[in-house]
């Protein structure tokens, strides 16, 4: 049986703290911009946090979101690409081929998440800090539309070991970096076509959410609303 | 080594011998993997220790083959070696269990930091000019020892200064026994962040001088008093582990949590109820909370102390009524109230403390305030409540000796300008020390300053000789975690790949010194290496802890290098050790400030930078261009202010600011921020660098430039959050880089909550 990938959010565990961030940079060569490009929106990450005010001083409320690529079904992004570099892989996933990219930036307009980041510039690493490079990730050049790929890598590594092991993928395997540092276990991944596995348990909580659903992009990644508190056993 | 592994660079005729020659006779096997064993493109995984923060998070470390350039007996070459690609938390580790923070992560950059010292450094004009020229190690450290047998033979070692980081486990050991073996003082500690108020506050209640660990898992009511304990405070990955599992680790129960704080931090935007009591207020409604549960006979599972009937009488005390310290703490007497009922109600409960509420004058009070409010909810050492991990090492014991305050009181009473030799070590008092204090200034004075500092900061560039460290991944480390943990956990950590540069690991190097000095200096340092005596100390361990190895030491040790250290699985949440619990109610003391509300109308509360804590991380560019959680600024510094005071002053997002106190002033583009009272303005720690790498320097604006030199009464650090300020628009615009500029969401995305 194939598999369908996908990611559950629970926000009442997400603190926050960027973790995910980080993790996603390191692992998938994503470069820092520096300050001026920063200051026109050009920061590269994959995965960002939202932070809304809800509000105001002495109530004040915060609500966190990390937003990456929805993987949507319905992809927005794939059908406006010319060269069909945005394309919809056989698990699901929306992939993004680089060689094919132009630079149209078509999709980047379609996306309602705003997830796809775009290189204006050639990627710089000063010396050394190139040796930090993930050798299993290709580097984006200048005019390369780039996204989340759910760590294709390790999906695709995770397979290849189960296949020589000659088992099927075990629950916990693969593991997106950003699943694997979050600290409260706010991000889980997973076979959306096992009912039984914890992403697709998630998933139908009654808690769940798609982002900006009404839109009928489908996403894969599942939010799971904040909750509050009302006692002990609420 | 093999020949093949060394491609040459130019004309290098006979350079793989010398590389292999100036190697330490190390055991190549247990170091690094050897580079016959890479396959390309497959990765191996270290077990490390991240040394950015207190906290001891183990990791793990991806190596990859790669082929670095690197200085050798002072040429450069291609090595392929084995290279870090990634840190991630070490799964089996007790502290953080598989995960890590951002700036753990980046740790990672550290190491292919462009802007490292690459090898020893001699001041070759003024000091502080930063001009330096480059020297061999031996030249080095002959003048390091030539200086340090005069000291000794004029009977002078006492003014030898050795000053650290926060400092754990063997290093500060092997720093303390050279500095003894010398006859000098033992290392003072200067780390901003290592909570000597809190540890006071503990040994006063509990006599241990050490940070807390919670059981938030379990717990079912948290209320922290301005403690950021899920973004940068104590053990902030164990405790965010622990607070998932708080909110939604048990079906049906999730644990409520409250915030008490000024300026709403990372963690405060999670709670469900947020608390601004006025600043320095925090121990007063501890207090209050704790009247309200001894006096309507709440306590469910108290813990029995001696003293419990005499504080308790004292704390039905009418002083501590809500509707007394209603005006005082700025939140209402039934909000109290209901506060109070709630968490005796729903057990077990858990205060927290730390941050501004520490950083005031009276953080003393604050701290033995909360301490008193746990021992009421009877939280301390019993499941789903505060206890401190277990104290298994004697190594510990020595490293919370002496803290940053008997830095301070030796800047203070000028003991500084007495220091003929001054060793600097990981820390960096000019940049973290208000300018009144002149720690620059004094430090000019010193004859002659060592620094094995890996990066030119403000303190390094004053230094005479810059001997430059190993990176943590290229060094051997251990640690003992003072807290996150109910096991007895020991860290250890060869290095995880070979040094990029002429560089050499500090212990090693005092070793090295020791022996040159010869005599008794050396003879009490017998090792060669720090890795000796990591083994010899370790060898001692496993002889006095439970650890008993069966299969003997070396099986032992290897099983150590293996996981990344030794810790203990059966060994249970302990209880204090010694629970003197002398507990008083303490009386309260108001908070001072410095400046009139007339002049000065704002509280100015600096705060820990989530991405650079107390501006060590400044230089990682990963960190700089990651979005702060509520301000979402990247690449530089700024000022928050409620958007009703700004409207009042006229001030608009991103205007830049003159943010002035009775003792300097300095300029930031303001920030709006809804969740931050109106007479509080608040700026995060860590930018504002004059050097340190090309990412940090001459970036953004450094708090302490203007926060009032007051101390913490009884304790005498720094009470860096007891600053008035008053605010003055530049007319012109800032630099900001916002991730996000909306405060608030769009009405259409609100569905989903």
């Amino acid at each position: 049986m194939s598999h369908c990938w996908g990611m559950a959010v629970d926000l009442d565990r997400c603190t926050g703290c960027g973790a995910c961030v980080i993790a996603c940079q390191a692992e998938n060569n994503v470069p820092t911009v520096g300050e001026e490009a920063a200051q026109k929106s050009r920061t590269m990450h994959w995965i960002r946090i939202e932070r809304y005010y809800e509000g105001e001083f002495p109530n004040p409320r915060v609500r966190f979101r990390p937003v990456l690529c929805q993987q949507c079904d319905n992809a927005p992004c794939e059908p406006v690409c010319p060269t069909y570099a945005s394309y919809h892989t056989s698990e699901g996933l929306n992939g993004q081929v680089y060689n094919r990219c132009i630079g149209t930036r078509y999709c980047a307009n379609a996306c309602p998440y705003t997830v796809r980041t775009f290189n204006f510039f050639n990627p710089v690493w000063d010396k050394p800090l190139h040796l930090q490079l993930n050798p299993e990730v290709s580097v984006r050049q200048i005019g390369v539309m780039e996204k989340c790929t759910f760590c294709i890598q390790r999906i695709k590594a995770s397979e290849i070991q189960a296949k020589a092991e000659n088992r099927a993928l075990r629950e916990g395997e693969p593991v997106p970096a950003c699943v694997q540092s979050c600290p409260p276990k706010a991000l889980v991944f997973g076979d959306l076509n096992d009912p039984d596995s914890e992403v697709s348990r998630l998933a139908r909580s009654p808690r769940g959410a798609k982002l900006l659903s009404e839109l009928g992009t489908q996403p894969k990644i599942t939010y799971l609303q904040r909750d509050s508190w009302d006692g002990p056993n609420s | 080594m093999e020949r093949r592994d060394f491609l040459k660079f130019g004309v290098l005729t006979g350079a793989t011998a010398t590389l292999t020659a100036c190697e330490k006779p190390v055991q190549q096997l247990v170091r690094f993997v050897p580079e016959e064993d890479f396959v390309p493109g497959v990765a191996t995984w270290k077990p490390s220790l991240c040394t950015l923060c207190p906290a001891g998070c183990g990791v793990t470390v991806r190596i990859m083959d790669g082929e670095a350039e690197v200085v050798r007996n002072g040429q450069r070459g291609i090595l392929k070696m084995g290279l870090a690609k990634k840190l991630e938390g070490n799964a089996r580790h007790p502290v953080n269990r598989g995960k890590l923070c951002a700036r753990g992560q980046a740790g990672l950059q550290v190491t292919y930091h462009p802007d490292r010292v690459s090898g020893p450094l001699k001041r070759s004009s003024s000091r502080g000019s930063g001009d330096f020229q480059e020297i061999g190690w031996p030249e080095a450290l002959s003048e390091v020892v030539t200086k340090l047998a005069e000291l000794r033979s004029q009977q002078q070692a006492d003014s030898i200064r050795f000053v650290t980081g926060e400092m754990r486990g063997h290093r500060r050991e092997l720093i303390n026994q050279f500095l003894a073996s010398l006859g000098a003082p033992a290392a003072v500690q200067f780390a901003p962040l290592d909570e000597p108020v809190l540890r006071r506050a503990n040994v006063l209640a509990f006599g241990r001088a050490a940070m807390p660990s919670f059981d938030l898992e379990r717990a079912n009511y948290v209320i922290s008093f301005g403690a950021d304990f899920l973004g940068t405070w104590n053990s902030p990955v164990a405790q965010s582990i622990g607070y998932g599992e708080m909110r939604r680790g048990r079906p049906g129960n999730r644990g409520k949590f409250v915030q008490v704080e000024q300026r709403m931090s990372q963690t405060g935007a999670n709670a469900d109820e947020w608390v601004p009591s006025s600043p320095g207020s925090e121990g007063l409604l501890a207090l209050g909370l704790a009247h309200v549960i001894v006096k309507e006979g709440l306590r469910s599972n108290p813990t029995e102390i001696n003293s419990s009937r005499e504080v308790e009488e004292k704390l039905k005390d009418e002083t501590y009524s809500p509707t007394q310290i209603a005006t005082r703490t700025g939140i209402s007497a039934n909000r109290i109230e209901r506060l109070a009922r709630e968490m005796a109600a729903h057990p077990p409960s858990i205060a927290v403390i730390g941050g501004t509420p520490l950083a005031q004058t009276n953080g003393l009070f604050n701290a033995l305030a909360v301490n008193l409010l746990n021992m009421v909810l009877g939280s301390i050492g019993s499941p789903g409540g505060m206890f401190f991990a277990p104290g298994a090492s004697t190594v510990k014991e020595a490293s919370s000796a002496n803290q940053s305050v008997d830095f301070v009181a030796q800047v203070l009473s000028g003991g500084l300008e007495n220091a003929e030799v001054l060793f600097l070590d990981n820390t960096n008092p000019v940049f973290a020390m208000p300018p009144s204090w002149q720690v620059s200034q004094k430090m000019k004075r010193t004859p002659f300053i060592v620094s094995f500092g890996r990066f030119m900061d403000e303190t390094s560039v004053l230094a005479d000789l810059i001997l430059p460290d190993h990176s943590p991944l290229e060094s051997w480390l251990d640690d003992v975690p003072e807290s996150g943990t109910s096991e007895a956990v020991f860290t250890l950590a060869a290095p995880a790949m070979r040094p990029l540069h002429n560089t050499r690991a500090m212990p090693d190097v005092l070793l090295e010194i020791a022996h040159s000095l010869g005599g008794s200096v050396s003879e009490a340092l017998p090792w060669k290496t720090f890795e000796e005596m990591l083994q010899a100390s370790y060898r001692e361990l496993a002889r006095a802890e439970r650890c008993h190895p069966t299969d003997g030491f070396e099986k032992f040790w290897g099983r150590m290098l293996e996981q990344g250290g030794w810790w203990d699985g059966q060994c249970q949440i302990h209880s204090p050790e010694s629970p003197a619990l002398e507990f008083q109610a303490p009386e309260f003391v108001p908070p001072r400030f410095d400046g009139s509300e007339q002049e000065f109308p704002f509280y100015f509360q600096p705060y820990v930078a989530e991405a650079f804590l107390d501006g060590s991380l400044a230089h990682l560019p990963w960190m700089q261009e990651l979005p702060d959680a509520l301000s979402t600024v990247m690449w530089g510094s700024w000022l928050e202010l409620n958007p009703k005071t700004a409207e009042k002053l006229q001030i608009q997002q991103g205007d830049l600011i003159q943010v002035r106190s009775r003792h300097g002033s300095l300029e930031t583009p303001a920030v709006l921020n809804p969740a931050i009272a109106f007479d509080v303005v608040a700026m995060p720690m860590g930018q504002g660098h004059a050097q340190f790498g090309r990412y940090a320097a001459q970036r953004g604006a450094n708090p302490m430039s203007v926060v009032a030199p007051l101390q913490v009464e009884q304790v005498g650090s720094l009470a860096w959050a007891a600053t008035r300020v008053s605010l003055s628009r530049t007319g012109r615009k800032g630099r900001l880089s916002l991730a996000s500029g909306a405060l608030y969401e769009q009405e259409k995305e609100l569905e989903l909550r």
